[in-house]
């Protein structure tokens, strides 16, 4: 099977389930579910923010960005899950119509790079000590972060309007 | 109706005209509205956990503050402009909703409620920020800014739902 038609599958099967059912059918869900998606935005996006400016050399605080890394990450972690299962649910309102929605496909395609990114390369450059790697790569590392994390973003707000 | 007036002058305006019916004004300004509330929303809950005590705890209060405080003002700048120029777009419509009123509502009684921090347990922030425990009045505060951000949020995204179609 293509992978093609696995993901049109995969779909068909969202918008089959009685959530996604319930998510179209009701008035007022799916504007709910948006916002809790929204909340969970502001809490994930000031999390990672928060370890990218330090990365780049901003003064926040002065103690070691591991500590702060691992500080801010239940939060990170908390609200980055809340926002895959909200918008999982939004997704399976109309799942069909989202397989060729140029806006979601991007959304998706940036989801998984920052994702994997996230857990690898930034991670570990946020929690070496910082002599040991140059401020130029500390550097890179956040900026591809928030390029990443902003091609989701905008793709996401995008999804309604293509 | 005074203000119904000045709002439909506004929307006769040739810079309203522009925003209505320009095809990326209105998606491009939303997208930073939302964008900027990774900023704005996200360092103010980031501020909110710490006087609560369950995050940033390693850092005094008062540290936490003077350094997230400018950021706060700048995200809430962009905030403010992007959803006045929003406003700006179709004022009328805007205003028609009960949703954009009660979230200005909100957005002052969140402003009273950093006001009535600043005036009561904030002054006097030096005297406690090294303590283990946060006061009461601080958890308060963080409590009812909370609550009115999840309003706040909640409003604004009714107010597309409550527009009526174009």
């Amino acid at each position: 099977m293509s992978l093609g038609k696995l993901l049109m599958s995969f779909c068909q099967w969202a918008t089959h389930t009685p959530f996604g059912h319930g998510i179209r059918n009701s008035v007022w869900l799916f504007p709910a579910i948006e916002i809790v998606h929204l909340l969970a935005l502001g809490l994930l996006g000031g999390t990672i923010l928060l370890v990218n400016f330090r990365l780049l050399g901003l003064r926040f605080w002065d103690e070691p960005l591991r500590d702060l890394a691992k500080e801010v990450r239940p939060w990170t972690l908390g609200s980055l899950g809340v926002m895959l299962v909200s918008g999982f649910f939004l997704f399976s309102s109309e799942a069909v119509k989202m397989y060729g929605n140029v806006a979601f496909r991007s959304k998706m395609t940036f989801l998984v790079l920052a994702v994997v990114y996230t857990f690898t390369i930034h991670r570990k450059v946020a929690m070496s000590r910082e002599a040991d790697v140059a401020p130029r790569w500390r550097r890179l590392a956040a900026v591809v972060s928030l390029l990443l994390w902003t091609g989701v973003g905008v793709s996401g707000r995008l999804i309604g309007y293509v | 109706m005074w203000f119904v007036s000045l709002l439909q002058r506004l929307h006769d305006t040739g810079f309203s005209t522009t925003l209505r019916e320009s095809i990326w004004a209105e998606p491009a300004i939303e997208t930073v509205h939302v964008l900027t509330l990774t900023l704005f929303l996200g360092f103010a809950v980031l501020l909110d956990l710490r006087l609560l005590g369950v995050c940033l705890k390693r850092r005094s209060v008062s540290e936490v503050l003077a350094r997230l405080n400018p950021w706060l003002a700048g995200g809430f700048a962009v905030m403010a402009a992007s959803g006045t120029l929003l406003f700006c777009g179709d004022p009328v419509a805007f205003y028609s909703t009960i949703f954009l009123r009660l979230k200005m509502i909100l957005l002052a009684l969140a402003g009273l409620n950093v006001a009535l921090f600043w005036v009561t347990v904030g002054r006097k922030v030096r005297s406690w920020d090294q303590a283990p425990q946060t006061p009461r009045g601080a958890k308060l505060a963080a409590v009812v800014s909370l609550v009115l951000w999840v309003l706040i949020v909640a409003a604004g995204r009714a107010i597309a739902y409550a527009l009526p179609p174009p």
